[in-house]
């Protein structure tokens, strides 16, 4: 493959379903931080606290979907741990410095991979307390243990997404091409992933591209 | 505006129930079909369209034979107010001058989250799903009138006025303890409990479940300075550090 030539991250679909979960997330953390905070302002855009809950819970059935469907693609590149994690721990992801060596990384970095990992467990468990509170709203226990579930994934997810929005866009440039293509040149794949070019290269990778 | 609220004590009262009955009255609420449950009691359980009743309670000992215990049941209009604390749309329960907890159902987005909340088992859903229970009777005493409840009896068994008169009151007529005087941050609604407040059908400490106070407490300051501080990270580490970017010409592997 010529250095210049395009090798695709994230197929049609994955890139839709992380726009459909990217759209979802951030209605969703505006409105719940409207109700968290009971910001009037916030309300007054979704047209009133009545139809705010009823866009937030609808919203909420597209997250989850949303996140099932991505999850689906990057979780078998996520739960893959070796050596190089350590190592990529240990110098900090190369994020504090661009000097140190960064170890080689497969399709998703280690930072990465806990960051997603944790956004799927909070995802689920915001989306689980989500209809709890929805739907058996009588149940008071129930309720009452959701309603801080739903807190405290809240708040994980909401330092996760500036934190990913950052390092998405302008801290790597690049990468929001994946997003808007879904290709990034050859020479930066195997740059930045250089074991899942490998295994793409060695007919392993089990990828549509 | 001093803190108003209501005494209620169970001794006077005679089970006439003339507070449920002005209680619809004032507030315009449907009388509702109810069944024979074999007790003197009715309804069972306060209702959308029931926001104060009279519970009956039997208590016979030796000493007393026939011991019949009447108690006002109602929204205790709280300081620390549990529905208010979880309630997520603002001016849906708000406070009145006087101290009540008063709800305005144009607001309620009907989540129910507030009967979960409620440490007393208050609130109930109208037919649209909107918040529903005693408020006090605003209207009235927000022009100096004593509420439905409390202008109607004729015992004496609910009064209304300054809170801390109340509570004089409570224990000029003997009453060491008056229940709600300190519980949760001081109950709106007082208590002049001969015997202790489980036989009347009310937790001896009421609470707040620790997991909302936790929340509101700890968690929810933090969340503010977790949000804002990974924005500052994000902007400091593109200052410091600035961006990766990755280079082709340094690509030689
Ligand atoms: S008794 Fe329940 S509904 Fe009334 S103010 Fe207290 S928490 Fe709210
Ligand atoms: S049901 Fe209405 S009053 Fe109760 S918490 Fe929800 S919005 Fe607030």
């Amino acid at each position: 493959m010529n250095k210049n030539d395009m090798i695709t991250m994230a197929t049609g679909f994955e890139r839709l379903c992380h726009w459909s979960l990217a759209i979802s997330c951030i209605l969703l953390i505006i409105s719940g931080f409207g109700f968290l905070f009971k910001i009037e302002a916030i309300g007054a855009a979704f047209g009133g606290f009545n139809s705010m809950k009823t866009i937030h819970n609808w919203l909420g059935v597209v997250f989850i979907a949303a996140l099932f469907l991505s999850a689906a693609h990057w979780l078998k590149h996520a739960l893959r741990f070796d050596g190089d994690d350590v190592r990529w721990l240990s110098v900090g992801g190369g994020y504090l410095s661009h000097k140190v060596k960064v170890p080689p990384m497969g399709k998703l970095n280690t930072g990465q991979k806990f960051a997603y990992l944790m956004v799927l467990t909070a995802g689920i468990a915001i989306s689980v307390t989500g209809f709890v509170m929805w739907l058996i709203p009588e149940n008071k226990q129930w309720v009452l243990l959701s309603f801080f579930i739903h807190n405290v994934s809240f708040i994980m997810i909401g330092i996760f997404i500036p934190l990913h929005l950052y390092l998405g866009t302008i801290a790597n440039p690049g990468t929001l091409q994946i997003m808007i293509g879904g290709k990034v040149p050859y020479w930066m794949a195997k740059k930045k992933h250089p074991k899942w070019i490998a295994e793409l290269e060695s007919g392993k990778g089990g990828h549509s591209a | 505006m001093a803190r108003m609220g209501l005494l209620v004590s169970p001794e006077l009262c005679i089970g006439c129930r003339a507070c449920q009955v002005a209680c619809k009255s004032w507030n315009q609420l449907p009388g509702e079909k109810t069944k024979n449950r074999g007790g003197y009691e009715n309804p069972g359980d306060l209702t959308p369209s029931l926001y104060n009743r009279i519970r009956f309670v039997e208590a016979p000992s030796d000493k007393e034979p026939l011991r019949w215990l009447f108690v006002n049941q109602r929204c205790m209009h709280c300081e620390e107010a549990g529905c208010m604390q979880i309630c997520p749309s603002p001016g849906a329960l708000y406070r009145t001058p006087e101290g009540a907890v008063a709800s305005n159902k144009d607001k309620c987005i009907g989540c129910k989250l507030c009967l979960a909340a409620c440490p007393f088992n208050v609130p109930r859903y109208d037919d649209k799903g909107k918040c529903s229970k005693c408020n006090l009777c605003v209207d009235r005493i927000a022009n100096k009138m004593a509420p439905a409840c409390a202008k109607t009896c004729p015992t004496g068994a609910i009064s209304y006025g300054d809170r801390t008169e109340m509570i004089a009151k409570a224990q000029k007529a003997g009453y060491q303890k008056v229940y709600g005087q300190a519980d949760l941050g001081g109950l709106g609604a007082l208590y002049a409990f001969k015997d202790g407040p489980k036989l009347y059908g009310y937790d001896e400490k009421p609470q707040i479940s620790e997991m909302l106070v936790f929340w509101h407490k700890v968690l929810k300051p933090l969340s503010y300075i977790g949000i804002g501080g990974v924005a500052a990270a994000a902007v400091v580490h593109y200052v410091a550090v600035g961006p990766h970017k990755v280079k082709e010409d340094d690509d030689h592997e």
